[in-house]
């Protein structure tokens, strides 16, 4: 019997969707650039039933690319050619909740804001928060270390995880929590993008809602002032609970799309939130505003609603930046924070070579990049081009002293940008640690680490006659 | 390069019997340190002392639970120290091949590949020699009072078999105690 046969065999109808129709919506996750059927798509609805599939795909060497609610945007999720989906969707209940230890125990598939919705009558949220909390489910959050507007202060999702249980390949269970002897192996599973074990529980860590919440926008005539006054806020001794910048095209966009009143002659914009008890906030908001005293225009929102607007100008960036092109493509790279100003000026250059527009959303506390380059895939070429661009931001981003990658995961997308970043040792101590977990490469294979062949392949091309790209910079 | 690291590289490449630990390395400093970044990386055989004193004159401070201050951050990185996971950003060992290896760095997100310099806290010296590491430090204000908790001591046999297994990966030869 083939694989497909089995599993249909196996289980009660509804669990294992095999038809063009069934399994096309999930031939491709947040990153529709690629896309790839798969054998079948297996929605489970225990944790037995989950190891089974595993037992069966091992038996028959079938990969299986594991899905939560497929918002990724590195192409983490999207399936292969001879692979099932594996899509945890079904298993979307919190189990428990302990207010005084400010625990919950969730299923993967529950969404992001859904355990921050069970747990707010106890006066207690789930900090991470990526912007797309109301669909992403936390299994998919712990795959990707998923982050968001509020990681400075409170966090990735590494550090508000408090255990997962996981499957192996075998369908054995394991638990890692915080409070284990040995290896950090919990740590591990964050950010293994679906390739060590399928994560079959989480305990989460709640955070205390804070008392009172402000924002400051602040609007700046120069790039290099707003990135500047970035670090001066760090250097003030401030850790705001957001620190988010948008250039002059994306404060455009988002105007357009949300209008809640951005500074549209400024150059760049900066909200700042600051949390926490009332004084606490007044005693920082001092601070922010006598840092921000050379801003063109500030704004300090003085009521719940004025706060929301604020940032759902912010948080709009990317459909109304959508709204202005076919097409864009998101990048996510990081840089010390030193850089960024340096940074914002090499993607203007790039954005004139290439002749492709870019709005840039930073997570600016983190130094964490979002340029959206847009483009149109209907012309011939364009991605091609896009693509190129990209990579060249995130081949700087690395020679900045940084990664290619700070939340959103390598998955299909940055597998040649991988190759800048690690050398072929550290590449190969990766594919070893995939295969203590699984020798027979059958959990999402191909994806996260490039093969090494494929390195050498690219480096042939890159490489000019033994020069580094951008010499000018210094390196770390 | 440091010469004391060469040194230690190819005294590794060549041996098949050595049993070493991070500690003779005497390897110690604080190597970059940037306040406005809430970023320092030092050298494994560092003392906490020192590296809370260079902290405190910004008024910044590790924030995690310290149970001994005259302790190296290599053995508190080693025995993993509670909560110290969390701060680390980026780890530099030379593997039991001899070869130096970077992995994570300075920045505060970073998810490009398996997280091997937060997997390697609690290693007690057993898969690779810790020479250099980042932590995000932050200001005094918001580390607040850390209380100690307890470790659990159980462990399954799974977890052990895959403990030894990447220790093979990072020490294939088993020069590491």
């Amino acid at each position: 019997m083939n694989v497909i046969n089995e599993l249909l065999d196996k289980f009660p109808k509804g669990i294992v969707l095999t038809g063009e129709e069934s399994t096309r919506p999930f031939e491709c996750d947040g990153l529709s650039v690629y896309r790839q059927k798969p054998l079948a798509v297996v929605l489970p609805e225990t944790v037995e039933q989950i190891k089974q599939v595993l037992k069966i795909c091992k038996v028959h060497n079938t990969p299986v690319v594991t899905r939560g609610a497929g918002t990724g945007l590195a192409g983490g999720a999207m399936p292969l050619s001879e692979s099932i989906v594996l899509g945890l969707s079904k298993l979307n209940q919190v189990k428990s909740i302990d207010a005084e230890k400010q625990l919950a125990v969730v299923e993967p598939g529950v969404r992001n804001v859904a355990i921050s919705e069970a747990v707010a009558h106890y006066g207690l949220y789930y900090a991470p928060d990526p912007s797309s909390q109301i669909a992403c489910s936390i299994g998919g959050n712990v795959a990707e270390n998923s982050g968001g507007v509020h990681c400075l202060k409170y966090g990735l999702t590494v550090h508000n995880v408090e255990a997962v249980k996981i499957l192996t390949i075998d369908g054995e269970e394991l638990i890692l929590s915080r409070d284990d002897q040995g290896l950090g192996l919990l740590a591990l599973m964050n950010g293994s993008e679906g390739l060590l074990g399928v994560i079959v529980e989480i305990t989460v860590k709640l955070t205390q809602m804070p008392k009172l919440a402000r924002v400051v926008m602040a609007g700046f005539d120069k790039v290099a002032d707003c990135a500047n006054s970035v670090a001066d806020i760090i250097k003030a001794g401030i850790i705001p609970a957001g620190l988010e910048m948008m250039d002059s095209f994306a404060i455009e966009a988002a105007e357009g799309f949300a209008q809640v009143g951005y500074p549209l002659e400024a150059q760049a914009l900066l909200l700042c939130e600051l949390d926490g008890s009332e004084s606490e906030v007044q005693a920082e908001l001092e601070v922010v505003l006598k840092v921000l005293s050379g801003a063109s225009s500030i704004k300090v929102s003085n009521n719940e609603k004025e706060r929301l607007d604020l940032w759902k100008g912010r948080k709009s960036a990317f459909p109304a930046v959508g709204r202005l092109s076919p097409d864009y493509y998101c990048m996510d790279g990081t840089i010390p924070r030193r850089h960024l100003a340096d940074m914002l000026e090499k993607i203007n250059e790039l954005s004139k070579k290439y002749q492709l527009r870019v709005a840039n959303v930073f997570h600016a506390g983190d130094g964490n990049l979002h340029p959206l380059i847009l483009y149109d895939a209907n012309i011939p070429g364009e991605l091609e081009r896009t693509e190129e661009f990209g990579t060249e931001i995130l081949r700087l981003s690395v020679d900045m002293g940084g990664s290619i990658t700070g939340e959103h995961g390598v998955g299909v997308e940055k597998l040649d940008a991988m190759c800048h970043q690690f050398n072929a040792k550290e590449l190969e101590i990766f594919h070893q640690i995939k295969s203590v977990f699984d020798p027979q490469s059958l959990l999402n294979p191909g994806k996260a680490i490039p093969e090494l062949h494929r390195c050498a392949e690219l480096g042939a091309m890159h490489v000019h006659h033994g020069q580094l790209p951008h010499p000018e910079l210094e390196r770390f | 390069m440091s010469t004391q690291i060469l040194k230690l590289q190819a005294e590794i490449k060549s041996s098949n019997g050595l049993h070493i630990t991070s500690n003779w390395l005497n390897y110690s400093g604080v190597q970059e340190y940037f306040p406005e970044e809430l970023v320092i990386t030092v050298k494994a055989g560092t003392s906490m002392a020192e590296i809370c004193a260079v902290l405190a004159k910004n008024d910044q401070a590790l924030p995690f639970y310290i149970e001994d201050e005259t302790q190296s951050i290599g053995a508190a990185y080693a025995n993993g120290a509670q909560d110290l996971s969390d701060s680390v950003l980026g780890v530099q060992i030379i593997d039991g091949s001899g070869e130096l290896l970077n992995f994570g760095g300075q920045v505060m997100k970073n998810v490009a590949g398996y997280d091997v310099a937060r997997m390697l806290v609690g290693s007690q010296g057993k898969l690779a020699v810790v020479t250099q590491i980042s932590f995000k430090v932050m200001p005094n204000y918001y580390v607040g009072k850390l209380k100690r908790r307890a470790k659990t001591t159980q462990r399954s046999a799974l977890r052990e078999e895959i403990e030894s297994r990447l220790k093979t990966v990072f020490d294939p030869k088993g020069i590491f105690n």
